[in-house]
C-alpha cells in the first residue's frame, strides 16, 4: 500500500488549517483517499502546529509519523518538525531570509532532502497579493512539487474563497505564480495516473464530530445541550450552524451539570437529546448519570477524550477515560459504553447509543477521541436507514392497559414498561430516591432488595443484546494478534495491510461496545489466536485490565500516552519486537 | 377567598381529590409545605389542569419529599439541579405545564447558577422556592437566608453573615415574573399560583414558610404579623422594576407578598429562539428519521 505523506507546519493563527483543508479538499476531488489530522497547542496565536495529510489510491485509515513532503510556513515550526521529514524527502518553504533556518538547511543537505524555495512574500507582492497570500504561493509551489495539474487546487481555492469574491482573483494569481516558478518534482502523478482509469465515486471529507452530529440528526435527536470544551466543541458549532435547517434546539448551557440535566429532562419528556463534552466536563455530569441510573431514564453523553488529569493536554488525543465512563458516578447501576473509531462508524454508533439508552432505560456513554473528533477521512454515502429507531416505549394502543405498578415492575429482564409524561392518566413517579414499582419512595429492606436486583438484572439482558466485536485480519494462524477499541482500529487496519504485503498475518479484535464486555467473543479470540496483545492509548491499559478480569491474559501490551495517536510505525516496531521466534 | 372561587372548587372537588394522596405524610405538624401543596392543588383545579397536563419536578430536601405527596406525573431529581432538569422537560413538550420546587439550599447554595440562567433564558416553567430560612432535612443548619444572629445547628454562636435578599437577587436578573407568597395565607397563595400558571415564561414564586422544628426565630406568627398584600401598597406598579426593588428591601417589618414584578413583553425561550419561530410541533413529537444528505 503506497501512501504519500505530507506535513504542513506553521504557528497557530498563520492560516495553517486553511492551507491544509485546501489540500485535502483538492485530493478528495481527485478521488484520492485521504486521512488527515492536526496537532496544535492550546492557544490562539503562536506555538508550533502541524497539519498531517496521508493520501493513497487505496483506503487508508491512519497516519504515518513521517513525511515525504514538508511544507513550512515558519521557521519555529520547521525546527520542531524537521526530523519527521524522511531521508530524500522534499522541503517546500517560502521564507524571506533562508539564513534563519541555516542549520535546518545544513541538516537537509545531510539527509539528501530536496529544498524547494521561493521568497513567497516577494512573489505574493509581485502578483498583487498581501502578506497573508504568501501561504497561497506556498500552496502553488507544493502542488507543483506533487506533479499535479493546477486545475485541482484552483477549484479548491475557489471553493474556499467563495464568499470573498474580491480576493479570489489575486489569490489565484499568487497560486499560479508559486506553481509556475517551481520545477516539477512529480511526486503524486503516480497515483493520479492509476486513478484516471477508475470511476470516481463522490466522497465527502468528514471529521468524527460532524459524523456524530449527522448520525444524531438522522436518528431523530431534536435537542443538543452543551458547554464548549475541546475537542467536542465543534459538535456544538456545527449543529448551531445548521439549526435553521434542522429546527433542533441548540442550547449552550451555563455549565456541564446543566447540559446533562436538561438532556435528562428532555429525554424523560420524550424527545431525543444529545450531550457532548470531554472528560473534565463529564466529571461534572456524573451525578446526573447516577440519577439517570436510578430513574431508569435514558441519557446519551459523548466524551471526546483528551489527555488528563485536569486540563492535561487540551488539544491532544488519548483513550484515557474508559475507566471514567465505566465506573463514574456513585452507586451501582447498569450502563452501556460505546466507542467510535472514525467518521464512518460514529454515524451509526451514535444511533445505536440512543436505541440502547431508550430500550434498556439506561445511561449510554459514547467515547470518542480528539484524533477522531478532528481527523478527516473521505466518506462515501451513509446508509440513512441502517439503524432502525427503537424507542422502547409502550405502544399507543396499549397505553389504555398500563397500571401504575408497571413503570418499575419486577420483570425477569429488568426492563419495565416506559410511557411518557401525559400519555396516560396512569401517572408515574420518576424518583431519584429508592422507590418501589410505582416510583413512590421506599426504604423497606425487602422492597429495596427487589427493585435494586431488578435494575441490575438489566446488565445480563444488555449483554445478550450486544453486537459481536469485529475481527480484522486473516483470522487463521496469525503470527501476532491484537485487541483494542476506538481509534486503535484505524492503525491496525493499515498495519494488517502492511504486514500482509510482507507476508505476515496479523489479526485484530475490535470492540465498539466496550462495556459491558462481550466475554465470549474475547475468550473465543484467545482460543483461536496465539500471541495476543493489547493495543491501547493510556498508561494503565484500562480496557486490558477489564478484559483480563474475564480470565484471559495478554502476551503483551502496546501502550501510548503522550497525546499522539498510534502511528503505523509504532505498531510495526512493536510487532518486530514481539513476533514469536 | 371569594364565594365564586369556593363554588368553583366545590364543583371540582373530584378533580381536587385526584391530586390528594393516601400515602402517609412525612412533614412535621405545622410545616409550611402543607399550605403550599394545598394552594397549588386548588390553583391547578381552578385553572383546569389535571394529571395529563402537568409535571411536578422536585429538588432534594423537605420540599423534595413532596414528590410522592401529590398525585401526578413527577420527577424527583438531585440537590440543586431541579431547575435544569425541569427546563429540559419544559422545552421538550410545551403542552405539559412544568412546575418545579426547591428549598433554600437548592436555590441559593447549590444551584444559583441554574436559577440565573433559567431567569435569563425565560424557560416556560414555574419555579417555587420554599423559603424556610434553614436546611430542614439535614436537621436545621443555617441556610444563606437564615437571619443574622440565629443559633442554628452547626452555627452555635449564631449566624454571623448577612442573609441574601432573594427577591432583590432575582429582580436584578431581568425576570419576567416574580411573586412572593406566605404558606399560612393559602387563599392568597392560591391566587399567586394561578397567576404563575398563566404566565408564559419563567415564573419565580417564593413562598415564605414556617419551619416549626428548626426555625425558631421566624415562626408562623412572626410572618403572620408582618406579611402584607401588594394590593395594599399605595400606587404600586408591578411593571416598574425600581419600585419592585425598593419594595423588597425590607425583610423584617413590612414584607410584601403578591406579584412583585411582571414583564409581559419578554418572550419565553421557545418563542425567542430564532430557528423555531414558526414551529407548531413540540420536540417530543418530532423524533423520527431525518435525511442528512443536504449536510454532506
Amino acid at each position: 500500500m503506497k501512501r504519500l505523506r505530507i506535513k504542513i507546519v506553521g504557528q497557530s493563527g498563520m492560516g495553517l488549517l486553511s492551507v491544509g483543508e485546501m489540500f485535502i479538499d483538492a485530493f478528495n476531488e481527485l478521488g484520492l483517499f485521504v486521512y488527515s489530522d492536526r496537532e496544535y497547542p492550546s492557544l490562539i496565536k503562536g506555538g508550533h502546529s502541524c497539519f498531517t495529510i496521508n493520501i493513497s489510491d487505496e483506503r487508508i485509515f491512519s497516519l504515518s509519523e513521517f513525511a515525504d513532503v514538508m511544507i513550512a510556513i515558519d521557521s519555529v515550526s520547521l525546527s520542531a518538525y524537521f526530523d519527521f521529514l524522511v531521508e530524500g524527502g522534499i522541503l517546500v518553504h517560502g521564507m524571506e531570509k533562508p539564513l534563519s533556518i541555516k542549520r535546518i538547511l545544513e541538516k537537509a543537505v545531510d539527509k539528501n532532502v530536496k529544498v524547494i524555495h521561493l521568497n513567497a512574500r516577494e512573489v505574493s507582492k509581485e502578483s498583487g497579493g498581501s502578506v497573508l497570500m504568501q501561504n497561497t504561493v506556498l500552496v502553488g509551489m507544493a502542488w507543483k512539487v506533487l506533479g499535479l495539474d493546477i486545475a485541482g487546487i484552483e477549484m479548491s481555492l475557489r471553493k474556499r474563497f467563495a464568499e470573498k469574491a474580491n480576493v479570489i482573483e489575486t489569490n489565484l494569481k499568487c497560486l499560479n505564480a508559486g506553481y509556475d516558478r517551481v520545477d516539477s518534482a512529480n511526486l503524486g502523478s503516480n497515483f493520479v495516473k492509476k486513478l484516471s482509469d477508475k470511476k470516481i465515486e463522490k466522497k465527502f471529507l468528514i471529521d468524527g464530530n460532524k459524523a456524530i452530529a449527522l448520525g444524531a440528526i438522522n436518528c431523530g435527536v431534536r435537542a443538543y445541550f452543551s458547554y464548549p470544551m475541546s475537542p467536542s466543541s465543534t459538535v456544538l458549532t456545527y449543529l448551531a450552524d445548521i439549526s435553521e435547517k434542522t429546527g433542533m434546539i441548540i442550547k449552550q448551557a451555563e455549565d456541564e451539570i446543566t447540559a446533562a440535566q436538561m438532556a435528562l429532562g428532555a429525554m424523560y419528556m420524550g424527545t431525543r437529546a444529545l450531550v457532548a463534552t470531554s472528560g473534565g466536563g463529564y466529571d461534572l455530569m456524573t451525578e446526573t448519570i447516577s440519577l439517570a441510573g436510578i430513574m431508569e431514564s435514558p441519557i446519551v453523553v459523548v466524551i471526546g477524550q483528551r489527555p488528563g488529569p485536569a486540563t492535561g493536554l487540551p488539544t491532544w488525543t488519548m483513550q484515557g477515560d474508559l475507566n471514567l465512563a465505566v465506573f463514574s458516578s456513585h452507586g451501582e447501576f447498569p450502563r452501556v459504553v460505546l466507542a467510535v473509531s472514525d467518521s464512518i462508524d460514529a454515524f451509526y454508533l451514535i444511533q445505536h447509543a440512543f436505541n440502547f439508552a431508550e430500550k434498556f432505560q439506561v445511561p449510554v456513554i459514547v467515547l470518542s477521541e480528539k484524533t477522531i473528533c478532528e481527523g478527516k477521512i473521505n466518506v462515501g454515502t451513509y446508509d440513512e436507514n441502517a439503524v432502525e429507531i427503537e424507542r422502547g416505549l409502550v405502544a399507543a394502543d396499549e397505553l389504555v392497559n398500563v397500571k401504575r405498578e408497571d413503570r418499575y415492575a419486577l420483570t425477569e429482564s429488568g426492563v419495565s414498561k416506559r410511557w411518557l409524561c401525559g400519555e396516560s392518566e396512569v401517572y408515574h413517579i420518576t424518583n431519584g430516591d429508592e422507590h418501589f414499582v410505582d416510583g413512590a419512595v421506599t426504604e423497606e429492606a425487602d422492597e429495596v432488595e427487589k427493585i435494586y436486583s431488578k435494575r441490575m438484572r438489566k446488565i445480563e439482558t444488555i449483554k445478550k443484546s450486544l453486537p459481536k466485536p469485529e475481527i480484522f485480519g486473516t483470522q487463521k494462524e496469525a503470527e501476532i494478534s491484537f485487541v483494542g477499541w476506538g481509534s486503535s482500529k484505524n492503525v491496525m487496519r493499515d498495519v494488517i495491510e502492511n504486514c500482509l504485503e510482507k507476508g505476515m498475518k496479523v489479526n485484530y479484535l475490535h470492540y465498539s461496545f466496550v462495556w459491558p464486555i462481550d466475554e465470549e467473543s474475547l475468550k473465543d479470540f484467545f482460543k483461536n489466536n496465539k500471541n495476543v496483545h493489547l493495543i491501547e492509548e493510556n498508561y494503565l491499559g484500562q480496557f486490558g485490565n477489564l478484559a483480563e478480569n474475564c480470565g484471559i491474559k495478554f502476551d503483551g501490551r502496546l501502550l501510548k500516552f503522550n497525546g499522539r495517536s498510534f502511528f503505523v510505525e509504532d505498531v510495526m516496531n512493536y510487532i518486530d519486537k514481539n513476533l514469536q521466534k | 377567598m371569594n364565594e365564586n372561587i369556593l363554588k368553583n372548587l366545590a364543583w371540582n372537588a373530584g378533580n381536587y381529590m385526584k391530586f390528594e394522596t393516601e400515602r402517609p405524610q412525612t412533614w412535621c405538624t405545622g410545616c409550611g409545605n402543607f399550605g403550599i401543596q394545598n394552594a397549588l392543588k386548588r390553583a391547578l383545579v381552578l385553572e383546569g389542569f389535571d394529571q395529563k397536563n402537568v409535571l411536578f419536578c422536585f429538588d432534594v430536601g423537605c420540599s423534595g419529599n413532596g414528590a410522592d405527596k401529590i398525585e401526578g406525573y413527577s420527577l424527583h431529581g438531585l440537590h440543586g439541579r431541579v431547575i435544569s432538569l425541569a427546563a429540559g422537560a419544559a422545552l421538550a413538550n410545551e403542552n405539559i405545564k412544568v412546575i418545579s420546587f426547591g428549598g433554600d439550599g437548592a436555590t441559593f447554595s447549590e444551584g444559583p447558577g441554574h436559577l440565573i440562567h433559567a431567569v435569563r433564558s425565560n424557560y416556560p416553567m414555574i419555579f417555587v422556592h420554599h423559603n424556610n430560612e434553614n436546611f430542614g432535612l439535614t436537621t436545621g443548619q443555617a441556610s444563606s437566608l437564615t437571619k443574622k444572629g440565629a443559633k442554628m445547628n452547626a452555627s452555635p454562636d449564631g449566624v454571623f453573615l448577612d442573609p441574601i435578599n432573594t427577591m432583590d437577587f432575582v429582580l436584578g436578573l431581568k425576570p419576567s415574573f416574580v411573586a412572593r407568597g406566605f404558606s399560612g395565607d393559602i387563599d392568597y397563595l392560591t391566587e399567586l399560583f394561578r397567576k404563575a400558571l398563566r404566565h408564559d415564561g419563567f415564573a419565580y414564586l417564593e413562598v415564605l414558610q414556617s419551619c416549626p422544628t428548626y426555625n425558631r426565630d421566624t415562626p408562623e406568627h412572626w410572618y403572620a404579623d408582618r406579611v402584607k398584600h401588594i394590593e395594599d401598597a399605595k400606587n404600586y406598579d408591578s411593571s416598574d422594576i425600581w419600585q419592585a426593588r425598593k419594595l423588597v428591601e425590607d425583610l423584617n417589618d413590612e414584607i410584601y407578598t403578591g406579584v412583585i414584578f411582571e414583564d409581559k413583553s419578554k418572550m419565553n425561550f421557545l418563542r425567542a429562539i430564532p430557528n423555531r419561530k414558526n414551529t407548531k410541533t413540540v420536540l417530543k413529537d418530532e423524533v423520527k428519521r431525518y435525511g442528512i444528505s443536504e449536510f454532506l
